[in-house]
């Protein structure tokens, strides 16, 4: 059995979240999926909330610190991310977004991703295709065909179903794009450097 | 090994007055800076440079030929000299000419400056910073060392049958350490050339610096300038002393909490444990300053920087001398003691002459001469 590491980010405050518990629905499907395809998930689950001062030095200084700088070097290096957000205000939240900010460009490149919302109301759906899918085209990652969205109503039992099937079905995409091989990573630029001649012919 | 100061040349606000020094204020206060410098006993005082507001430093070589005049011993530098936005010419010219003013007193260090606004100024692109560094360096390079230069690159008008004028003084150009915060490409080009490095150590955690800085050594030992050790390695630092340790953080928080750059982000206690940045006791600055050794290896030049943030001039005065009194001695006869023979000194213009024609002495081809 072949090993695939998957970050989860949760961009929920509360807790519980529903943010962090539709993240869990997502991960265990996720890894379900990969299982049947003969991989096992070495998942971590990062709640953004805990890395929330962090970030928001990171801006200020552009210094990553601590734990901070753990949860983007394995972000970084994994085969596969799950992102859940809430939507604030119309679009992800600040939080969310300012992860993103921090990473280094190009680091993310190639990773195959789960896109997951939340919100009060069914009518915020589409920011999965109008706010989320737009960032991790940008960031150049893997965004499977079909992202999560959650509202209020589809906790309920009413709804469960749906929701079910909607996770399966982006949990199955999700994990053949995970399965298909690891993501191309660009050379480590401290342990491969550029050559100087090539600096100066590249000129 | 060398030990001295580097300034920024800000013109901050005193967080605990409110008052603001005047241009003039600061720029004496640098001049009143560096010659407190060579009293105390350091070796090396280095100037940023700098073409925006708050920052004064706009002329380096004005600023260093005032000083070279005013003192003995102090090796002038930069910190750092902006290789992206400069001419290349103008940069051998104004350098070789303060070589000359101060016997010799003379080196420099080489950033690609990192404020996007400036570089449209000077009619360049901060897009093309590593391009610039490489290549204007590259002319830079020549323009000591070769009498007559027909040069044709990107960046530049050509130049043709072209002659840098003064020549370096005994024919020996300027050492030059090349200053990063985060580029490999600046740590391979520092090791191609046999140049030193210096890394800025002050705002990422010591992990970042030791792989910039591994990365030198390795790629110097790799263009056959001798052995990873014996690469030229030089380091920032940042501290504020007061006998007591709780008496120097009280006194520092203001300042730290309200700098340019770091303001008003992590705390004190979060920056000083993630940063080389100490601020204690003079003892608590030599412990922390020996442990660079253990992360960086035996290097040739630590830097401080004393005199930003809206410190007023009394209290720079008053740190360096705490610094040549009770720190730099100690870490002068630490470092020497655990320091092996074979790891050289900082070059300076005496040991590059001597070396110069000692390889003349044995015959040597000329480009081996002048490294």
């Amino acid at each position: 059995m072949t090993t695939r590491t998957l970050t989860v980010l949760s961009a929920g405050l509360g807790n519980p979240s529903s943010t962090r518990l539709l993240a869990d629905r997502l991960t265990e499907a996720a890894e379900r999926a990969l299982h049947a395809r003969g991989i096992t998930a070495d998942t971590a689950v990062v709640e953004l909330r805990d890395h929330a001062h962090d970030l928001t030095n990171a801006l200020l200084t552009r210094v990553p610190v601590g734990s901070l700088r753990e949860v983007l070097d394995r972000t970084a290096a994994s085969d596969g991310l799950i992102a859940v957000t809430p939507v604030f205000t119309a679009s992800y939240s600040g939080l969310f977004k300012t992860f993103f900010d921090v990473v280094e460009p190009g680091a993310l490149a190639g990773i195959p991703v789960l896109m997951g919302a939340t919100g009060g109301t069914p009518r915020h759906s589409l920011v999965l295709d109008h706010a989320l899918r737009p960032l991790f085209a940008y960031l150049g990652t893997v965004p499977a065909p079909t992202g999560v969205y959650a509202a209020s109503q589809d906790w309920g039992s009413d709804e469960a179903g749906a929701l079910t099937e909607r996770i399966d079905r982006a949990a199955e995409e999700f994990a053949t794009l995970v399965a298909g091989g690891a993501p191309q990573r660009r050379p480590d630029p401290y342990e491969n450097p550029t050559p100087f001649e090539k600096l100066l012919s590249d000129l | 090994m060398q030990f001295g100061i580097f300034s920024v040349g800000d013109v901050t606000p005193d967080p605990t007055t409110g008052r603001t020094p005047t241009e003039h204020e600061r720029i004496k206060a640098m001049v009143t800076i560096a010659l407190k410098a060579e009293e105390v006993g350091l070796d090396v005082f280095a100037t940023g440079e700098h073409h925006n507001p708050p920052f004064v430093p706009s002329s380096p070589t004005t600023m260093l030929g005032y000083i070279a005049a005013r003192t003995e011993r102090l090796i002038l530098s930069t910190a750092t000299t902006l290789i992206t936005t400069n001419d290349p010419v103008k940069i051998a010219e104004d350098y070789a000419m303060l070589q000359h003013l101060a016997d010799g007193r003379v080196d420099l260090m080489l950033g690609r400056g990192n404020t996007a606004p400036v570089y449209p100024w000077f009619g360049k692109d901060i897009r093309q910073g590593i391009p610039l560094a490489i290549e204007n360096y590259h002319l830079l390079h020549r323009l000591w060392r070769e009498d007559v230069v027909d040069w044709e690159g990107k960046f530049r008008t050509p130049l043709r049958s072209f002659t840098s004028t003064p020549r370096p003084l005994d024919g020996i150009p300027p050492f030059v350490w090349h200053g990063s915060i985060r580029s490999p490409e600046i740590a391979e080009q520092a090791a191609y050339y046999g140049d030193g490095f210096f890394a800025n150590n002050i705002f990422w955690p010591k992990e970042h610096f030791q792989r910039l800085i591994d990365l030198y050594r390795r790629r110097y030992e790799y263009y056959g300038h001798g052995s990873a050790d014996q690469a030229i390695v030089g380091l920032g630092g940042q501290v504020f002393m007061r006998k007591r340790s709780q008496d120097a953080i009280r006194e520092f928080r203001p300042y730290f909490d309200n700098a340019p750059v770091y303001g008003h982000g992590p705390s004190l206690e979060e920056f000083m444990a993630e940063t080389p940045l100490t601020v204690g006791s003079p003892q608590q600055v030599i412990e922390r300053t020996l442990k660079f050794r253990e992360y960086f290896g035996d290097y040739q030049r630590q830097l401080f920087l004393m005199d930003h943030a809206g410190l007023p001039l009394k209290t720079v005065l008053e740190q360096l001398d705490i610094l040549g009194e009770e720190v730099v001695p100690v870490l002068r006869r630490e470092f020497a003691a655990l320091k092996p023979a074979h790891v050289p000194d900082a070059p300076t213009h005496a040991s590059l002459r001597a070396a110069a024609q000692a390889a003349q002495r044995a015959g040597k081809q000329e480009e081996e001469v002048s490294r």
